[in-house]
C-alpha cells in the first residue's frame, strides 16, 4: 500500500473524526453519551501505558487466532469431502444447515454449560462461528469450477484426488480466500460476544467492565481497537493473497481507476 | 492393426436424457484408423462430431457399440478443445507440463516442456501467465500441453474454430508440421469443410449422428487453399453435408 492509497482509504476516517470532535466541541451530544476524541485518546494512553491494553488485546489475539485456524482446519476438508462425494453431502448438508441458522450467541449458554467459562467456551464460540463462512467458501468455490478444466485433468489421466488437488483446490481458491475473510470477521464478532458474556480478560471483558464502571471512554477505545485490529487482520490476509496467488483478481475490470 | 494409435470404431453410439426425451447424439458409426493418419471429421453443428471425439477421448462412455485399440491397449492420448481450458493459476511452462507431473523426474520433464514450447514457438513465454496472452498463443500452449505427453492419439476438437483467420491459417500450418514430424493419428474436428479439407488424408463427413460420407483427399501436404483440387474436394464435401438428412429426423444437439 503505497502513502497516497493509504492517504486516501483513511479520509472518510478525517471526516469522521473532525464531525466527532465538532460535536463534542459545540456540546451536540452529551460527553457522557459521547466523549470528545481527547478523553478517549487519554483513556487509550492511559491504558495502553500501563499495560491493561496490550493484556485485553493478547488475549482476544490468541482467541481469535486458536479459533479462526481451528475452524479453518475443520471446514476445508469437510467443504472437500463434500464436493466429491454426493452421497455424504445428501446425508450431513441438512444438518449443518440445521447448525448454520444459529446465531453463535445463542449458543453461549450451552458452551458455557459444556465448555465451563474458560477458554474452550471462547474458542468453541468462535469456531462455530467461523466456520460457516469458510466452509460456504470453500463449498461455492467447488460448485464454480469449470467443468471443461476437471476435463483438461482427466483427459491427462489424473485421478479424483489428483484432480481436486491440482484442479479443483486452486480453481476454488478465490472463493475459499472470501471465505476466510468473512470468517475472520465473524470470529471477532463472536469473540466479543463470548467475552461480553463470561470472562476476565479481552477486548469484550474490557468494554462491559468499562459500561458497569460509566467509563464510555474506555468502551469506545474498546470499540475502536476492535475495528482497528480487525482491518488490519482483513489487510494481511489480503497482502498474503496478493502475494501467494497473483491471478486472484479484486475486481472485475468495471471499477474505474 | 499392429502400431500404436490405430483404432477401430465398431458401431458406436451414443444417446442420453434430455428433459425426460431420448437424445441420439451418435448412431451406428464405423470407422477404421490406420496408425498415423489424419483424419478430418467435418459436419454442421449438432451433428454429434464432439460427442464422436469425446468418446475417443473417454470423456463419455459408449451407449452402443464399442472402440477396439490396436494391441488391446488404449493409446496415449493428447487432447486439444476449442477453448485452451490453460489452469490461470499456473504459468506457460506450468500448464504445458500439467499431464507430466508426478510421472517424470521434475529435469526430464522441464526438457520435454522446454522442447514443446519450441515447437509452439512459445519458448520466450515460459514463465507467463496466461490471461498474459492472445487466443492463439494461448491455443498454441494448449497444443503444446497435448504435445507434450507424446501422444500416439492425438484429437482436436474444432481447435481453431475460436481465432482470426490469420492466425487459424499460421497454426493450420504448424499442425501439419507436427503431424509430419511426429506422426500421431489424429483425429481433427471441425465445422469448417475448407480446414478438413486442407488438412485431412480423409476426410470423414457426419449428419445427425450419422457417418454419411468418408473421402480420401489424396493431396500433398502443405495444401494451397487456392488449389484446384482443394476446391473441388471441398465443393464435393460441402454437396453431401447439404444433401437431405439421410433419416429425415429433427437435428440432435450436442452433448453439453
Amino acid at each position: 500500500m503505497t502513502f497516497r492509497s493509504a492517504a486516501v482509504g483513511s479520509t472518510l476516517f478525517v471526516v469522521l473524526g473532525l464531525a466527532w470532535w465538532l460535536a463534542a466541541r459545540i456540546r451536540l451530544v452529551e460527553p457522557f453519551l459521547l466523549p470528545p476524541p481527547a478523553v478517549v485518546l487519554d483513556a487509550a494512553w492511559g491504558l495502553a501505558a500501563d499495560g491493561t491494553l496490550a493484556r485485553h488485546v493478547l488475549v482476544s489475539l490468541k482467541r481469535v487466532v486458536v479459533g479462526f485456524t481451528l475452524a479453518v482446519l475443520v471446514a476445508v476438508p469437510v467443504a472437500l469431502v463434500f464436493g466429491l462425494s454426493r452421497g455424504v453431502r445428501r446425508v450431513a448438508e441438512p444438518p449443518l444447515e440445521f447448525l448454520r441458522q444459529l446465531p453463535p450467541l445463542a449458543l453461549v449458554p450451552l458452551f458455557i454449560l459444556w465448555l465451563g467459562i474458560g477458554e474452550a467456551q471462547k474458542v468453541g464460540i468462535i469456531l462455530f462461528a467461523s466456520f460457516f463462512p469458510v466452509f460456504l467458501g470453500v463449498s461455492g468455490g467447488i460448485a464454480g469450477v469449470d467443468p471443461k478444466l476437471v476435463e483438461v485433468g482427466r483427459v491427462c489421466g489424473l485421478g479424483r484426488l489428483a484432480i481436486a488437488r491440482r484442479i479443483v483446490l486452486p480453481a476454488a481458491l478465490p472463493s475459499l480466500v472470501i471465505g476466510l475473510r468473512i470468517g475472520l470477521g465473524y470470529s471477532w464478532r463472536a469473540l466479543v460476544g463470548a467475552e461480553l458474556v463470561a470472562s476476565s480478560a479481552g477486548l469484550g471483558y474490557l468494554i462491559v467492565d468499562a459500561e458497569n464502571l460509566a467509563r464510555t471512554d474506555i468502551v469506545l477505545v474498546g470499540v475502536l481497537v476492535i475495528g482497528i485490529l480487525g482491518l488490519a487482520a482483513d489487510h494481511l490476509a489480503r497482502l498474503a493473497v496478493r502475494r501467494a496467488a497473483p491471478w486472484i483478481r479484486d475486481d472485475a475490470g468495471l471499477a474505474d481507476a | 492393426m499392429p502400431e500404436a494409435g490405430a483404432l477401430e470404431v465398431v458401431g458406436l453410439g451414443r444417446a442420453y436424457d434430455a428433459a425426460g426425451r431420448r437424445v441420439v447424439a451418435l448412431e451406428r458409426v464405423d470407422l477404421a484408423l490406420t496408425a498415423g493418419s489424419f483424419t478430418a471429421v467435418v459436419g454442421r453443428s449438432g451433428c454429434g462430431k464432439t460427442t464422436l471425439l469425446r468418446l475417443l477421448a473417454g470423456l463419455v462412455e459408449p451407449s452402443a457399440g464399442r472402440i477396439a485399440y490396436a494391441g488391446g491397449r488404449r493409446p496415449k492420448v493428447g487432447c486439444v478443445f476449442q477453448e485452451p481450458r490453460l489452469m490461470p493459476w499456473l504459468t506457460v511452462a506450468g500448464n504445458v507440463g500439467f499431464g507430466l507431473v508426478g510421472r517424470l523426474a521434475k529435469a526430464e520433464a522441464a526438457a520435454r516442456v522446454a522442447a514443446a514450447l519450441d515447437l509452439v514457438g512459445l519458448a520466450a513465454f515460459a514463465e507467463a501467465r496466461p490471461d498474459a496472452l492472445s487466443g492463439g498463443m494461448a491455443q498454441r500452449v494448449a497444443i503444446a500441453r497435448a504435445l507434450v505427453l507424446e501422444p500416439e492419439l492425438l484429437l482436436l476438437d474444432e481447435p481453431f474454430a475460436a481465432l482470426d483467420a490469420f492466425t487459424r491459417r499460421a497454426l493450420q500450418g504448424e499442425l501439419t508440421d507436427i503431424w509430419l514430424a511426429g506422426r500421431p493419428t489424429v483425429v481433427f474436428v471441425t465445422h469448417d469443410v475448407e480446414e478438413a479439407v486442407l488438412l485431412g488424408e480423409t476426410v470423414v463427413e457426419l449428419a445427425a449422428g450419422r457417418l454419411v460420407g468418408r473421402r480420401p483427399v489424396d493431396l500433398a501436404f502443405p495444401r494451397d487453399p487456392t488449389d484446384p483440387a482443394v476446391a473441388a474436394h471441398r465443393r464435393a464435401v460441402l454437396d453431401r453435408l447439404m444433401q437431405p438428412d439421410p433419416a429425415s429426423r429433427p437435428e440432435p444437439e450436442t452433448l453439453p
